[in-house]
């Protein structure tokens, strides 16, 4: 059985939390330590003192003088807020100072303290750009020689068109002057006649023998 | 009627409402201010002292957390503003130190308004050291384990039980010389 001191074990029974095996050992020892069971016996007076204590009452006193009204600080009068301001700021110039560069970059995060960084990105920055207006001018020159090449297909095919077109015409309107001019030579020729065959009936009926020696003459 | 829980009160004390903060007052006063009595032997002192510590109860109140009961915490105040009253008092003087209670301050009818075994009692406290005091105080009138001693005033459980056992053996001697 552990050894357990006076003191301790006044103190558990004076908890109330002794167990069976030392609750023998509190007899045992009241028995035979008249130390300890003096101790005990003026735990107990003491005890009966402290129940039969009569409590006194409270003299009248300003018992509201001990409430102040509590007011409701807004936020921004939080008494943190200045020290949270120049904490935030040591932070900002210890980032300028330290070049601190934290970088983001398809959900993984990077962070540079270097100026040499920088200087490596600039780079790449110009390389990229200079590379992609380099694409861009060589988009731009072939779109630009295709369209020239289209343009000049255009031109050529409308020039032929037009030529082809013209030429037709011409050539109907010529074939209409032609039709038109053998139409006329007809039309005199046919006068001719019948003027010439007028003449030879008004001769005829004027001089029908002439008319017949005319007429064989012809 | 129901009576309102201390957590109650306490809430709505610090929403700002005055009469929870009464109510909660009075519902302690008694035990403090007694409990003032058999520390400082004086019913100025323990008025001064309840005040003392009602005042820092207050400005401390938005701080309490609810771990154990309240009354545990506001005994916890009230050993701290004891130990702040004593060393205002007696500068000089360990909390370990036998107070030196010169025949003008035993206190006495003038002092003690009570019947003649609280009065004993009372005397006999006064002259134990403070630490010693404090846990008689604490275990025989506020009824708090070791343990919970301990925690109330930041020593071990085992030096709060041996404290107690030689405060039990001067009170025997002292009460033993007032009987006689």
């Amino acid at each position: 059985m552990p050894d357990v001191t006076n003191e301790q074990l006044l103190a558990l029974w004076l908890d109330g939390r002794l167990n069976a095996q030392q609750r023998l050992m509190f007899e045992q020892r009241c028995v035979d330590d008249e130390v300890f069971a003096q101790q005990v016996e003026a735990a107990n007076n003491i005890t009966v003192h402290a129940q039969h204590f009569i409590e006194q009452d409270v003299p009248h006193w300003d018992r509201a003088a001990s409430f102040t009204e509590v007011k409701n600080t807004p936020w921004w009068h939080w008494q943190g807020l200045s020290g949270l301001s120049i904490a935030m700021s040591v932070a900002a110039m210890l980032m300028v100072v330290t070049g601190l560069q934290i970088k983001v970059d398809d959900g993984a995060l990077t962070i540079s303290f270097a100026d040499n960084q920088s200087q490596l990105q600039i780079e790449r920055l110009v390389e990229d750009k200079l590379q992609e207006y380099k694409t861009e001018q060589q988009l731009a020159m072939n779109r630009f020689t295709q369209s020239l090449q289209q343009q000049q297909l255009d031109a050529s095919s409308q020039l032929t068109q037009y030529l082809l077109t013209s030429s037709r015409k011409e050539r109907r309107e010529d074939f209409a002057e032609l039709i038109k001019f053998v139409n006329e030579q007809r039309s005199d020729d046919q006068l001719f006649y019948a003027r010439q065959l007028n003449q030879l009936q008004q001769d005829i009926y004027t001089n029908p023998a002439q008319s017949g020696l005319n007429s064989n003459k012809e | 009627m129901f009576e309102k829980s201390d957590e109650q009160l306490i809430a709505k004390a610090l929403q700002g409402n005055k009469q929870a903060w009464v109510n909660l007052l009075k519902r302690y006063e008694k035990s403090i201010y007694n409990y003032g009595i058999r520390m400082t032997g004086k019913n100025e002192d323990a008025l001064d002292l309840m005040q003392e510590v009602f005042i820092s109860v207050y400005r401390n109140l938005a701080t309490y957390r609810h771990e154990g009961s309240f009354k545990s915490w506001l005994f916890r105040i009230a050993h701290f503003r004891c130990i702040e009253f004593y060393r205002r008092k007696r500068p000089m003087e360990g909390l370990d130190d036998v107070p030196e209670i010169e025949s003008e301050q035993i206190p006495n009818e003038q002092y003690i308004d009570s019947v003649k075994e609280n009065k004993q009692l009372i005397q006999a406290m006064q002259r134990l050291p403070l630490a010693q005091k404090t846990v008689i105080e604490l275990k025989f009138f506020g009824q708090f384990t070791f343990d919970e001693i301990a925690e109330l005033t930041g020593m071990s459980a085992n030096t709060a039980k041996s404290r107690m056992y030689g405060a039990l053996e001067k009170l025997k001697t002292l009460m033993e010389v007032d009987y006689a």
